[in-house]
């Protein structure tokens, strides 16, 4: 059975300001349904990267790619691609909860709504697909009309993923999605990004190589904008074939 | 796909408006600016500065008397409102540090700074020139001082907060009484941005009107007697503005002139410290 | 460390803690005297009276402050309604559109702008925008509108410039940078990565700005709105030159007008006899209690803006 790959990065090279070369050369693959982690030291390029996927650094000028991203098959780093429609394929979580400052239903149903979606009873269905989806139903169901700001911190980031999902993205982007939760809720979060691989493709980086071996089935190691090494996470975590790898992942230096 | 298209028209359309709107501002303050430097050096030259105010109608003459006496009103106005503000935030900063008090000082401090000056203005009328029974320098220079102190308190609380308290226990653990703490320490490790305050607060009164109007009053010739009323130059200008000689109009824009440059001059001063200091 | 009762040390703690209560008293004592000198009028007069009455007569010593209070409050209105758009536009300009380099540049012309003296912006608005106004615009807003029946009776009678309409603009004009500093200062509020994740979500730049960094500023451009109202309502020096000084109330922004500070600028010096200046006295208080509550309004909405984001 031939491999699905979502995602294939082809000799990426990226610039920050068009100067700070922050990516070189990097070639990964993306298996779909999977979790890829990406690990490294602070500063080696893993969250650098996976803003490439979203075209995030669109944001901010000057910021230059080389090479091929391609998503399905196509090249998202064509000038003509549309972010817009791109990032309501590809979603994206942050370190810290982001809630809108709206109502919880609200925050939900924004991304359904840039997309369209305007009757009640459609937008009710789906928020709260989206809820149940992130696990976080039963939490907030008496209080969907209340500030986002309301919810804890760990029910925010659930929040925040819900509202990911809603839109029915076909990849989930994570940047270091637990660094500012407590064990309780980085648990729940965890156990939810194992439920929801059987819908989504996710990509997460992480500093806490733990979670990397625990959550994901391929792992990228990342030092100074190279990729050091990629393979399944198992292999990567048991009998790793480079010595750098091997010598960060047993603590010996980051 | 056709969501995205009107969303993204919807989008373009809102930020030109926003666009226009902001150009359509700047356009006006920056035709102001332009046109009072543009009106302002035109009509200096020398005399403006050595000479008095020749009789009314008749060309020629300066305005010695208004640039000597705005200097005077604002001079004794700093050596008033600064003590006052630097003494009254250092109480808010130091000793009422977090203190219910203080919140109120600080707040009743903001809503001061916006007060009408004018309303100042009439405050000290009624204080210092009815009962003297005429208008006097000193009236004018207190109504600008009472717009300083809020100004300068304020900075001097906010300069005075932002030095670690670290930097206090030091000291402390030397021994030092908190006077002298204060004194010694934290005003030097504020130094900068105190200035940055006293310096826009000067920038803040030097163009005031409304609170000179019946205090200081006006003056046509030459008097640094603090008891007798002093020209201004802000004052100068609103009358020889809505006067009706065109020589009156120029030297209105000349001292325009002067007061635009010497305000920019100090905000633009006060500005840079901070950033030099804070960054 | 206050309990070690070094003399020199509750010396110094005194005269700090007495110049900080300066303020206060400072107020108390304005508020005082104002009632005291006013005390004349205001028993004379009466409060309802003196606000609905519309004669404003030196002559006949009958002083009503309605022209007065109306002229503030058309000029402090459409200034602001003018001045809002266009303010919240230049901080979204700035803090959002504008390419990178012009951010600093411009955001610094606007705060220079706000420190530029109101009398600056009197005499321009007398010397330069009234001829503009009276030769320009005026004839052409009354030319747009003659034909709308209510409309064009707000430009009824000949554009001279010297109006309430030419004082409402240059008084926007000169709350505008204050207005788009405290905007652009709330707008900023905004974290990054909220924006960043609205992005994600595919939205648009405007729908970034306004479904996210507006409502995020809310309060306090509420509040820097409503502190410009106050800073307007006691505005003098920028009304003083082009609004002329007639008591009447009119129906056309093209007709001269006064206001409290206006009557305060021109008539307080030359008051004759006690009644005249306690009436000017009392209107100085109206102003003042005015805009003491419009302040403390604002200062209520900035601190709360501030409160919740500082979490």
């Amino acid at each position: 059975m031939p491999e699905t790959f979502e995602i294939e990065v082809n000799n990426l090279n990226f610039y920050y300001s068009g100067t700070v070369h922050a990516l070189k050369k990097i070639n990964l693959t993306i298996r779909k349904n999977a979790i890829t982690a990406l690990i490294g030291p602070s500063g080696c390029g893993k969250t650098t990267l996976l803003r490439c996927f979203n075209r995030m650094h669109d944001l901010y000028p000057k910021n230059l790619y080389e090479g091929e991203i391609l998503f399905q098959g196509i090249n998202i780093l064509t000038p003509d691609t549309d972010l817009i429609n791109l990032r309501s394929r590809i979603g994206m979580v942050f370190q810290k909860p982001t809630p809108f400052p709206m109502s919880v239903f609200d925050n939900v149903a924004y991304g359904l709504k840039l997309k369209g979606m305007k009757k009640r009873a459609e937008l009710s269905e789906n928020v709260e697909k989206a809820l149940h989806h992130a696990a976080l139903w039963d939490e907030v169901k008496d209080k969907l009309h209340s500030s986002a700001y309301d919810l804890s911190g760990g029910q925010q980031q659930r929040l925040v993923i819900a509202r990911a999902l809603a839109v029915n993205p076909e990849v989930l982007l994570f940047d270091e999605p637990t660094s500012a939760l407590d064990p309780i809720s980085t648990a729940k979060i965890e156990e939810l990004s194992q439920t929801l691989k059987n819908d989504v493709t996710i990509i997460i980086v992480t500093h806490n190589m733990q979670q990397a071996a625990r959550i994901s089935d391929w792992t990228g190691f990342l030092m100074l904008g190279e990729l050091i090494e990629f393979d399944s996470t198992q292999k990567m975590f048991t009998s790793p074939s480079i010595k750098l790898t091997e010598d960060y992942i047993t603590g010996r230096f980051g | 796909m056709n969501v995205v298209l009107k969303r993204k028209i919807e989008g373009m359309v809102a930020i030109s408006l926003s666009t226009l709107a902001a150009l359509f501002g700047l356009f006006w303050l920056v035709f102001i600016l332009g046109d009072v430097l543009y009106n302002g050096i035109s009509a200096l030259n020398l005399d403006l500065f050595l000479n008095d105010p020749a009789p009314a109608g008749v060309d020629g003459g300066g305005l010695r008397n208004a640039f000597a006496g705005q200097l005077l009103i604002t001079l004794f106005a700093t050596l008033i409102g600064v003590p006052i503000g630097v003494l009254g935030g250092t109480f808010l900063a130091e000793y009422a540090r977090g203190k219910g008090i203080s919140k109120v000082i600080g707040v009743l401090s903001d809503i001061m700074v916006s007060v009408p000056s004018i309303v100042i203005g009439t405050f000290v009328y009624a204080i210092l020139v009815r009962p003297l029974g005429h208008f006097n320098g000193w009236a004018g220079s207190i109504a600008l001082a009472i717009i300083m102190i809020p100004v300068v308190l304020r900075t001097t609380e906010d300069m005075l907060s932002m030095v670690p308290w670290t930097l206090r226990e030091a000291a402390f653990a030397l021994g030092a009484p908190y006077y002298k703490v204060i004194i010694q320490v934290v005003y030097r490790g504020a130094a900068s941005g105190i200035l940055t305050g006293i310096i826009l607060s000067i920038a803040r009164v030097a163009g005031e009107t409304a609170p000179l109007l019946f205090t200081s009053f006006n003056n046509a010739y030459f008097s640094v007697n603090m008891n007798q009323p002093v020209s201004s130059l802000t004052v100068t200008i609103f009358q020889y503005a809505m006067g009706p000689y065109d020589s009156w109009h120029t030297q209105a824009w000349a001292a325009a002139f002067v007061i635009t440059v010497f305000v920019l001059i100090l905000t633009i001063a006060g500005r840079l410290i901070i950033k030099w200091r804070y960054k | 460390m206050l309990s070690k009762k070094n003399p020199l040390d509750m010396l110094f703690a005194s005269i700090t803690a007495i110049s900080s209560f300066a303020v206060i008293l400072l107020i108390a004592g304005i508020l005082f005297v104002l009632v005291h000198e006013s005390w004349p009028a205001i028993e004379r007069f009466g409060i309802v009276k003196f606000f609905f009455d519309t004669d404003w007569n030196p002559v006949t010593e009958s002083f009503g402050a309605a022209t007065n209070v109306y002229g503030t409050f058309i000029t402090t209105t459409l200034s602001i309604i003018i001045a809002i758009p266009i303010a919240i536009g230049i901080a979204i300009f700035v803090t959002e559109i504008s390419p990178d380099f012009l951010k600093g540049p411009i955001g610094g012309a606007i705060e220079l702008l706000a420190a530029i003296p109101s009398i600056i912006y009197g005499m321009w608005g007398l010397f330069t925008l009234s001829p503009i106004m009276s030769g320009l615009i005026e004839p052409f807003l009354k030319t747009i509108t003659q034909d709308i029946p209510i409309i064009s009776a707000l430009f009824a009678g000949p554009p001279m410039g010297i109006d309430l309409l030419t004082a409402s603009v240059i008084l926007s004009i000169m709350i505008i940078p204050f207005t788009a500093s405290i905007s652009r200062d709330s707008f900023r509020l905004t974290p990054e990565v909220v924006k960043e994740s609205a992005y994600a979500l595919g939205a648009t730049k405007w729908e970034v700005i306004k479904h996210i960094v507006i409502p995020y500023a809310k309060l306090g451009v509420f509040g820097g709105v409503v502190l410009s109202l106050g800073r307007a309502l006691g505005e003098t020096m920028a009304v003083a030159f082009v609004l002329g000084n007639n008591h009447r109330i009119t129906s056309s922004l093209l007709d001269a007008a006064a206001t409290i500070t206006v009557t305060l600028a021109n008539e307080f010096a030359e008051a004759d006899k006690d009644i005249y200046l306690a009436s000017l006295f009392y209107l100085a208080l109206v102003l003042f209690v005015l805009s003491f509550i419009t302040l403390a309004i604002a200062k209520f909405f900035l601190l709360k803006a501030e409160r919740k984001y500082s979490r």
